[in-house]
């Protein structure tokens, strides 16, 4: 892990409580470190197994496709939030069998796709239920909270 | 008309019900329309017309007044499957007043008000098994209309590959058209379709075309990455009688023993090798009476080590007679295919005159960045397509072609090979960390063969211009009065081209597309095995084990995560990521170039580029149609950005034609996906735009200029 990027799951650590105390009803963003890297671990055979097969194992995206790392996927999903992207991810992925994953399973694989894009890991596993996942914002940038 | 309208509404509450029960259509709709029949002002084919131009020369919207257009209807196709669509790529018809296209994970068929995009009827068929195993699924790219001036239908292909004509008036199939209506386009194709009629692997996503009284049905299959075998079923290319349904004729893209080009099939091959289909647009010349045919490439994009020989009619352009199916002259543009440079775009008819000469011309945008220019009545080249040499592979067992044509002119308008010199440059740093991600790679110019991948590198061949394209399949647009094509083209859809051995349960082919290091999988696409049939059935596909090693991070590295092909997430390589370009076919020269659509946000607020003034850098995708009308070429734009000035969108941008320069925008809520079309409907000039991707699901956009008076009277 880069410096930067322990700092910031450092500080991210200290600043994000566990749900459900009070603070996690603010919302965060996707540098806050809202995942941990067991997760992603996790996620990473079952994104390999279930998604790699068109979007590539470097999540560059196949023919049909769209990559899944990068700008051209940030560009879909800046400004939204991890609970509007794993529930397309819920509502029709994989396409031959959307919904065969359970939520355990899309948050883990969702944790993967936020460690490849490179927003830092935490010590809070991302969760499963869409309504508190929406209240994590996806931005491209790192928020300006330099206090 | 108030309470016809309520009638109709009740009617279409209804309509659901019976759609879903029995799978028919039902007509809602029986206003008399506008009998007047301005041909000019409709858009009758899926590319306005079968020359392949995308051209209307309609001049209401023009760059005095782009950026005013309003959003006149929007109509949102998730109700029309058991799920959303993410992936709306039609084009509308518009022709007698109404509106056709198709939408929807079930594919259905719907027709419109022009001018409120009311509903007026719609049409669906459940296909089950059929349908969950197709390998095509989704809304497709559109339909075909036809009219004898009596008569009007509708004709589409569904995803299980059966033909369906409708009666345009009211959605109803037409019983006199094959069986009720319908043709199994899996029968009466010179070959058994296997394994069986249910599961056997062709179909289609374009629309048909229909010229005369014939209707064009090309073929269609999964991703050529991972073929199970390298046996399968062949894409014939077939007419069809547009009253009866009869098949007409039948051209073998490979051909069989005694025909024409068998001898570029070695070992026997041409009996097992698949594919081979023409899955894009076909364009027609009814006045000389020839139909040309794009064929892809054949089973397995990138190892032919199974079909030694040239492989015709494999990536090659194919000239038929209307009437017969017959070959009248082909152009092969890439010998013995290894790089998935399927002909993906529709060929452009274009009367042109060079250096003082009438040519009718036909003009190919391809994947590789090339625009092939050919006579279209002798297939000969109008500029020298020279035969040059290439670098050979060394994957086991592979034939390569010593040569491949290479246009002297015009010159390619995207980048279709990978050098150093394309490497992302924004700062000394990025450009370091790029080199060493290469570094596991091999790159050159185009035709730059296909590796064997080994962990030790390089793990593949780093290409553009192959799988993605280039121009993929919208393909190009064209004016016949300036004689310019215009034509959008990634310039930066990389794709890493590694070669595995399966394991024997997974393939019978000595080499497929993988990652030395990693499990070999069965690729696929969205739209195979995903559309509204498939969710009703059991996961059909078995993924057999792992063969050597799993896991461990690929390539990639640099600043990354380690997982991606990207440095600190910005593309690898650099500006323009995607562009519109014209081209002059009197003199084969690029009139213009531009960077098509706004800088992606990462880029635009990258830290690591903070303080560097970066020109708008375009987009990366393989989706964009471009269209062109008496002034304007009108594209939107394959991403999403958030900008100072508007909330998170994507634009629709006009140019001005004659020289690329922007000439308005208007904001659209997601990315163009499918391409744009135009017409005039009581005085009214519309375009209507497919966008989808992303979190925002299939939805057709009308746009049209405010009532007059709001326009200061201009």
């Amino acid at each position: 892990m880069k410096p930067r990027t322990a700092a910031l799951a450092m500080l991210a650590a200290m600043g994000v409580s566990l749900f459900p105390s009070q603070e996690a009803q603010q919302e965060r963003s996707v540098w806050d470190g809202v995942y941990t890297e067991d997760q992603a671990e996790r996620g990473q055979p079952l994104y390999r197994k279930e998604c790699g097969v068109c979007h590539g194992d470097l999540l560059t995206g196949g023919e049909m496709a769209p990559p899944l790392a990068g700008g051209d996927f940030l560009a879909n999903w800046n400004g939204l939030t991890v609970g509007d992207l794993v529930e397309r991810i819920r509502k029709t992925m994989p396409p031959n069998k959307p919904g065969k994953l359970s939520r355990t399973a899309h948050a883990d694989i969702t944790a993967f796709l936020l460690k490849a894009n490179e927003f830092p890991a935490g010590e809070t596993e991302l969760s499963g239920r869409t309504e508190l996942l929406q209240m994590i914002r996806i931005g491209m940038t790192k928020p300006d909270r330099n206090k | 008309m108030t309470n016809k309208k309520t009638g109709a509404l009740n009617r279409l509450a209804l309509l659901g019900v019976v759609v879903a029960v029995a799978g028919t259509a039902v007509a809602v709709w029986g206003q008399s329309r506008d009998q007047s029949r301005s041909r000019a002002g409709e858009w009758p084919t899926y590319a306005a017309d079968l020359a392949g131009t995308r051209y209307r020369p309609l001049d209401q919207i023009n760059a005095s007044n782009f950026n005013q257009l309003e959003v006149a209807w929007r109509f949102k196709t998730d109700s029309l499957g058991n799920r959303p669509e993410y992936k709306l790529e039609g084009t509308p018809l518009m022709v007698n007043g109404v509106l056709y296209a198709t939408a929807g994970t079930r594919r259905a068929v719907i027709a419109l008000d022009p001018a409120s995009g009311e509903l007026l009827w719609v049409h669906a068929e459940r296909e089950g098994a059929r349908g969950a195993a197709a390998p095509r699924q989704f809304s497709g790219r559109g339909l075909a209309y036809w009219t004898d001036g009596k008569q009007e239908r509708i004709l589409y292909v569904t995803p299980g590959y059966r033909l369906i004509a409708l009666d345009a008036k009211t959605g109803v199939r037409i019983p006199s058209f094959g069986k009720n209506g319908e043709v199994d386009l899996k029968l009466d194709i010179d070959q058994t379709i296997l394994p069986d009629i249910t599961t056997g692997e062709i179909g289609l996503q374009s629309a048909p075309v229909v010229t005369k009284n014939t209707i064009i049905i090309g073929a269609a299959f999964r991703e050529g990455f991972t073929p199970k075998s390298m046996r399968n079923n062949k894409g014939y290319v077939r007419g069809f009688d547009v009253r009866t349904g009869k098949r007409l004729w039948t051209f073998h893209t490979i051909p069989k023993k005694g025909e024409f080009g068998h001898d570029t099939w070695l070992n026997g091959s041409e009996e097992f090798t698949g594919n081979t289909g023409v899955w894009t647009q076909v364009t027609v010349d009814e006045e000389l009476g020839l139909v040309y045919l794009p064929v892809e490439t054949p089973t397995n994009d990138y190892y032919g080590g199974h079909r030694p020989g040239a492989n015709l009619f494999a990536e090659s352009l194919v000239c038929v007679d209307l009437n017969t199916g017959q070959r009248k002259w082909h152009f092969q543009f890439v010998h013995h295919p290894l790089w998935d440079m399927d002909l993906s775009s529709a060929p452009i008819l274009a009367d042109i005159k060079v250096g003082g000469r009438a040519i009718q011309a036909v003009a190919l945008p391809s994947k590789q960045g090339f625009l092939y220019v050919l006579d279209r009545v002798t297939g000969k080249p109008v500029w020298p397509i020279e035969e040059r040499l290439v670098e050979k592979g060394e994957v086991p067992g592979e034939w390569y072609s010593p040569t491949q044509p290479i246009p002297t002119k015009p010159p390619a308008y995207s980048r279709n090979g990978v050098l150093v010199e394309d490497l992302v440059d924004f700062t000394p740093a990025i450009r370091e960390q790029a080199l060493k991600i290469i570094s596991r790679y091999k790159i050159g110019p185009v035709f730059t063969p296909p590796v064997v991948s080994k962990a030790g590198g390089p793990l593949a061949t780093l290409t553009l211009g192959t799988a993605a394209g280039g121009t993929n399949w919208p393909g190009g647009s064209y004016d016949p009065e300036t004689h310019i094509v215009y034509v959008f083209a990634c310039n930066a859809c990389l794709s890493p081209v590694g070669l595995v051995p399966p394991p024997k349960e997974l393939s019978d082919m000595n080499y497929v597309l993988g990652t030395a290091g990693q499990e070999v999988r069965m690729r696929t696409g969205p739209g195979e095995n995903a559309g509204a049939d498939a969710a009703r059935s059991p996961a059909t596909r078995a993924r057999p084990g792992a063969a050597g090693a799993a896991g461990g991070a690929a390539a990639g590295g640099g600043g990354g995560g380690g997982f991606t092909l990207g440095v600190q997430g910005l593309p690898l390589i650099k500006p323009p990521y995607g562009t519109i370009t014209a081209i002059h076919l009197d003199t084969g020269e690029i009139a213009w170039q531009v960077p098509h659509g706004e800088t992606p946000d990462l880029v635009r607020n990258h830290p690591a580029l903070k303080g560097l003034k970066i020109p708008r850098t375009g987009q990366s995708g393989y989706n964009i149609g471009t269209l062109v009308t008496k002034s304007l070429v009108i594209a939107g734009e394959g991403q999403v950005t958030t900008t100072p000035d508007r909330p998170r969108g994507a634009m629709l941008r006009a140019y001005h034609k004659a020289t690329g320069k922007e000439a308005g925008a208007v904001y659209l809520p997601a990315q163009q996906s499918g391409s744009p079309m135009t017409y005039m409907l009581n005085g009214k000039q519309y375009i209507v735009v497919a966008v989808s991707g992303g979190a925002y699901s299939g939805e057709y956009i009308a746009f049209t200029l405010p009532a007059p008076e709001e326009t200061g009277g201009r």
